[in-house]
């Protein structure tokens, strides 16, 4: 396959999980601001919200300080200028599918162009009061509806395994974030951490990421901080989980294939994230700091991200190996050791 | 103008080739007909088959009118064209061999040198290199006029980068989704196997050192480009990768694609872009479609172009007058379809004939396509007329004139129903080892009433072309 192909099919795959990942950062900002006793915290609510989604640069430091819900909402949903909107996100990934036209099919390629043309058409009023909700199941019906028909419709092959991989690396990413909101909200004086609406708020975050009849589900008891990085860092089964994400990445790269040492050492990277994730407990993860943490983590997958694009010939032609030094002196040693037994 | 050929509806009643359609039509109300087209039009859109406009504001992504109504060729008539058409490729790829080789056409005197030498379309970085099976232009679209019941022409040949054999293929599928009956006879030809015959012309002229099954590629200059999806199509038919120049570089004189496993060696290349574009090491510095070194490992025999890089000094319509001649010279045979007769203004006697009788003639530009820049005599103006006379007296070299053909009409749907519409065809014809074509082509139809320009830029559609085996379906 060729490098670009994958390179077009894998940001096809993350603009659209962007979209819905940005929709989910929004419904997070209108499900705490629901809250009561939340009014006089409007204002970081909202930030926090553009801090999640790593949109300061674009929205303006120095406009945070009074986001609300009509400037957050614009500029994560519509507005051209901000790459990650979801506006610029739809049409990015239609604009990749356009260019891999030949690699999928005519039900994704549908299932892109019709939300284009759909989104196309959409402005603030369709986000206005009462209608917010229905915006943003519009927005995750679209990315199931791609998700189903790359399911139901593509060859399970290289092609494949690009659109999970970018699907997978934008979603441990993005649930981090998420994840992160909860750090930058504030608590008025009188509530305690562990209490109340800092409670209540934990609970926004399980229901913007899908997870609170999961949680229900699992734990059969009440929402605490720890339980809730347990189900949305560490669980296996959760399809949202850091812990998830990186088994299905590694499980990706093993699919596309390994034919270069850069390839394998980009693996050998994701397995280790993995590995880390598997042997971590939730509370261990609290007491280095959860923020702290979830910002090594989007750091982390970042890099990863980025070594992948290398390794798979996004920028630089993927070049065969050279046998190096280490593997010669293998084979020697291996080549000596056969002569030893005959 | 002569009286009109219309191909269904004849002196004698209607053609035996078209009564099964005729008895369709007739059975089947008006209001169907229109319906039938609608969904027609709809299976088009639905499968992308558009082909992008930019800068015009509206819709950028346009369907070409596509007309319900097909045309219908005998096998007798069919046999001729085919037989006209690989006659003339043969000759067209003769004279590309012998002007980049020992040039004995023009040694002969049989074309002036001015019109080699000094045609934009001439690759001086050709001269003395024979590609594989000496072919230069492996497709090659032979647009055809006609004017009565044995009385076809050659307009233009299209040596380059011809395109349109996608609507060819989808124009036909669309017809068999709509209009199962028709074809159960088995009467009408199929067409669905120019995919493989392609990838066997270019398999064929694989470079020398190839020694497995040749890598084939299709070089687009990207999807903005208004032709994109008929390159995606051509790469899905025949199973092979679409790529653009960043995919490709050359090293030791081979041509590489890059790909998520390292380097892939490509033996042949179906470009679709310009000649200018390909190398800006060897044409167009600022070329940013191409690939660097790629004329340099063409030569040295690493890669095949496909079609070769100055095809085009054959395909003008100054050289066009001389192919004719091409014919007799190479081949030793007369040509069986002829040539439309034709005044070229850069010869002083021609061009004095030209002047006197614009009302009566078309003239068009030497280099020029797409149906812009040509005078049609018989509908302009005065004012027009004299306007278009100071322009050849400017540059008389740069025009040709021929008079204004009675095309045949074929019944086509349009608004009011059916009617009368003037048609061109555009076969394929596919060289490698052997040349060949499928049996059907490109008809373009000029859906304005009266209207003789048939190109997508100018209100032209297109129709299903059936080549029958037999006389009547």
């Amino acid at each position: 396959m060729l490098s670009r192909t994958a390179q077009g099919l894998y940001w096809m795959s993350r603009y659209v999980e962007r979209a819905e990942n940005v929709a989910r950062l929004l419904d997070a900002g209108r499900r705490m601001e629901g809250l009561p006793g939340s009014d006089d915290f409007a204002h970081s609510e909202w930030a926090s919200i553009i801090i999640a989604a790593g949109c300061e640069e674009t929205f303006g430091k120095d406009k945070l300080e009074k986001a609300d819900r009509e400037t957050v909402t614009y500029h994560l949903a519509f507005d051209r200028e901000n790459p990650s909107s979801i506006f610029s996100c739809i049409e990015a990934a239609r604009e990749n599918a356009r260019a891999m036209r030949g690699a999928i099919t005519k039900e994704v390629w549908t299932a892109i162009n019709s939300t284009w043309s759909e989104a196309r058409s959409k402005s603030m009023e369709d986000m206005a009061e009462g209608k917010y909700a229905d915006f943003i199941d519009w927005v995750l019906a679209f990315s199931f509806h791609f998700r189903g028909a790359v399911n139901g419709t593509l060859l399970r092959d290289e092609r494949l395994a690009f659109i999970n991989l970018g699907k997978n690396i934008e979603r441990a990413d993005a649930t981090a974030r998420l994840l992160d909101v909860k750090y930058n909200v504030l608590l008025p004086r009188a509530h305690e951490v562990g209490q109340g609406l800092d409670l209540m708020q934990w609970q926004q975050i399980l229901r913007a990421s899908n997870a609170l009849l999961a949680f229900r589900h699992i734990y059969h008891e009440s929402t605490t901080p720890p339980r809730v990085v347990d189900l949305l860092v560490l669980n296996r089964q959760f399809p949202r989980s850091l812990r998830f994400s990186y088994e299905a990445i590694c499980n990706d790269l093993r699919e596309v294939g390994l034919f270069t040492r850069a390839q394998r050492s980009g693996l050998a990277k994701a397995e280790r994230l993995l590995n880390d994730l598997s042997q971590l407990s939730a509370l261990e993860i609290i007491d280095k700091g959860l923020h702290e943490w979830l910002t090594e983590m989007i750091v982390e997958t970042n890099q990863l991200g980025i070594e992948l694009a290398d390794a798979y010939g996004f920028f630089e032609p993927v070049m065969a190996d050279t046998p190096d030094l280490d593997e010669l002196e293998g084979t020697a040693s291996n080549s000596e050791q056969l002569q030893h037994q005959n | 103008m002569a009286d009109i050929f219309d191909e269904m509806n004849q002196q004698a009643g209607i053609k035996p080739a078209y009564a099964e359609l005729a008895r369709w039509i007739a059975q089947t109300p008006a209001d169907q007909l229109q319906h039938r087209q609608a969904e027609a039009e709809a299976l088009f859109r639905r499968n992308g088959i558009t082909f992008a406009v930019y800068g015009e504001g509206g819709d950028p992504e346009r369907l070409i009118p596509f007309d319900l109504m097909p045309r219908v060729f005998t096998g007798t008539e069919w046999d001729m064209i085919e037989r006209g058409s690989i006659q003339r490729a043969r000759a067209l790829n003769a004279f590309l061999t012998d002007v980049y080789g020992k040039r004995e056409f023009i040694k002969a005197g049989k074309i002036p040198p001015r019109l080699v030498d000094g045609n934009p379309a001439y690759e001086k970085i050709m001269q003395g290199f024979t590609p594989a099976q000496s072919i230069f232009s492996h497709i090659i679209g032979v647009d055809l006029v006609r004017t009565g019941e044995n009385e076809f022409n050659v307009l233009e040949d299209n040596c380059r980068t011809p395109s349109g054999i996608s609507y060819v293929l989808q124009n036909r599928e669309v017809m068999q989704r709509i209009l199962p009956q028709m074809f159960r006879s088995g009467q009408i030809r199929p067409v669905d196997h120019y995919g493989e015959m392609l990838a066997s012309a270019m398999e064929s002229v694989a470079p020398a050192d190839c020694d497995g099954p040749p890598t084939l590629a299709i070089l687009t200059p990207g999807h903005f480009n208004s032709a994109y999806f008929e390159h995606s199509f051509l790469a899905d038919i025949m199973g092979i990768e679409l790529v653009e120049g960043q995919d490709l570089f050359v090293e030791d004189d081979k041509l590489f694609m890059r790909t998520i496993r390292g380097p892939q060696r490509v033996h042949v290349l179906y470009r679709r872009i310009d000649d200018s574009f390909l190398d800006p090491e060897a044409f167009r510095p600022d070329s940013m479609l191409g690939v660097p070194g790629l004329m340099r490992a063409y030569k040295a025999g690493g890669v095949t172009i496909v079609n070769a890089p100055g095809a085009g000094v054959a395909d003008d319509k100054a050289t066009y007058v001389y192919v004719p001649e091409m014919i007799r010279f190479f081949l030793g045979e007369e040509p069986i379809i002829p040539n439309v007769q034709t005044w070229q203004c850069g010869v002083e006697d021609e061009c004095k004939y030209v002047l006197d009788n614009l009302d009566e003639l078309v003239v068009k530009e030497v280099h020029g396509s797409g149906g812009y820049g040509m005078l049609i005599g018989p509908k302009s103006t005065k004012a027009e007329i004299a306007a278009f006379a100071e322009l050849i007296r400017d540059n008389p070299a740069n025009y040709i004139a021929q008079p204004t053909l009675a095309l045949s009409t074929v019944p086509s749907l349009v608004d009011e129903g059916l009617a009368p519409r003037h048609v061109d065809l555009r076969p394929f014809v596919i060289s490698g080892k052997t040349t060949e074509l499928i049996p059907g082509g490109l008809t373009r139809v000029a859906l304005r009433e009266g209207s003789l320009v048939v190109n997508s830029s100018q209100g032209g559609g297109v129709k299903d072309t059936w080549v029958l085996r037999g006389e009547s379906l």
